[in-house]
């Protein structure tokens, strides 16, 4: 009797346990990323005019609610990759409003001069997103 | 030995040592913990002549004309390794080694977020270089005139390597190929030696990183930065002792 009360104690945790995970891939599933509203979601990253700056469209679009319209057409083009194509994609456009520069000025968003890093990723960083899981190839 | 014996003897209990011989004991316990005490007083005292709080030398008082140094404003990097290019080129420092590199540091932030830190580092040219003073053949020297740190007779380097152990900044690396250990010279052979003013990593910085001078001059920049009020200035591992002259500052 002490056994199977055992067994139906134990068999009542795991069915809970096992409904309880798949309650949280359902809540996650409910909020994956829609490319088609979000925009792409593997990161751009741009090399010019030097290595290397990422953009991503989730933090933008999903997390901080800005419409695609918002960036295109008038700051960007949709054609990836097209913006470091231009020898005008710097940072002293960023600063006068250009490319990025037109949020992040300092009161919509963090100023282009300050916190680099945030975007700018680096070699390093550049190596780390091509092998995604590796370790860096770079041995310093 | 029967109890009867046993009870017509002395005692030896504490009792009945005399005090002459509790005072010499008690003495002697005091030497030697006074002597320990000592010590470490006198170790206290002599903490004063360690100048372990001043990084940044006092004006006037560089050793040496031009003090050459360099001033890193660590916030700017963003790890775009034109630096790294532009030694590699201009030194021939191959694949394996380097001269100067850029480290990467990582600070949790709130809410599974993190801060990147890029730091470059390269060799400190140390005003009390640990390098200098192990070599065995005196291949590696600290310029009198410069202060610079090189390999200024590499005939005599015999590639034992104790200088790269020796090294508090990783800046020394064994070339294979002139089977020679190599460095940062501050591009003294490369370039100041030939009139050039500025290192090429400094020269191919764009975001103005790296700045490269004679901190000995109150005209030049790196003077300039590491005097600014309320700017904190500050050396990679200090408690080595080595004195460096590459400054970070983040301003």
């Amino acid at each position: 009797m002490k056994k199977i009360l055992m067994v139906l104690v134990l068999g009542g945790c795991l069915l809970s346990g096992s409904l309880l995970i798949a309650g949280a891939d359902k809540k996650e599933a409910a909020q994956a990323y829609d490319e088609d509203t979000y925009g792409p979601e593997a990161p751009i990253v741009w090399v010019k005019p030097v290595k290397s700056v990422v953009f991503e469209h989730k933090i933008h679009t999903m997390d901080a609610g800005l419409a695609c319209d918002s960036c295109h057409d008038d700051l960007f083009e949709m054609e990836s990759g097209a913006a470091e194509e231009k020898d005008d994609f710097t940072m002293a456009t960023l600063y006068k409003g250009g490319y990025c520069g037109s949020c992040h000025d300092g009161s919509t968003s963090f100023a282009s001069n300050t916190r680099c890093a945030s975007c700018h990723i680096g070699v390093r960083g550049h190596d780390r997103l091509n092998n995604k899981g590796g370790t860096a190839t770079k041995s310093h | 030995m029967r109890i009867d014996d046993l009870e017509q003897m002395e005692s030896e209990d504490v009792n009945t040592l005399p005090s002459v011989e509790r005072r010499a004991l008690l003495k002697f316990g005091l030497a030697v913990t006074g002597m320990y005490l000592g010590g470490s007083i006198l170790s206290l005292a002599t903490v004063r002549n360690a100048h372990g709080s001043t990084i940044v030398p006092e004006v006037g008082k560089y050793p040496y004309s031009p003090h050459y140094s360099m001033v890193i404003r660590e916030k700017r990097c963003i790890d775009c390794e034109l630096c790294k290019e532009a030694c590699a080129k201009t030194n021939h420092v191959p694949k394996y080694g380097f001269r100067t590199t850029i480290l990467e540091k990582r600070r949790a932030l709130e809410g599974n977020k993190f801060e990147t830190t890029f730091m470059p580092v390269l060799c400190n040219h140390c005003n009390n270089p640990p390098c200098v003073r192990v070599c065995p053949t005196t291949a590696t020297w600290k310029d009198k005139k410069t202060g610079i740190v090189g390999i200024f007779k590499p005939s005599f380097c015999i590639g034992c390597k104790t200088c790269v152990t020796a090294c508090p900044y990783n800046a020394r690396y064994f070339n294979e190929e002139r089977r020679v250990i190599d460095k940062c010279d501050f591009c003294f052979e490369s370039r100041l030696s030939k009139g050039g003013t500025i290192t090429a990593c400094a020269e191919a910085c764009p975001a103005d990183v790296r700045v490269f001078g004679n901190l000995a001059d109150p005209a030049s920049r790196v003077f300039k930065l590491v005097h600014t009020p309320e700017t904190i200035v500050w050396v990679l591992r200090p408690e080595t002792g080595a004195i460096p002259n590459v400054f970070y500052i983040n301003a």
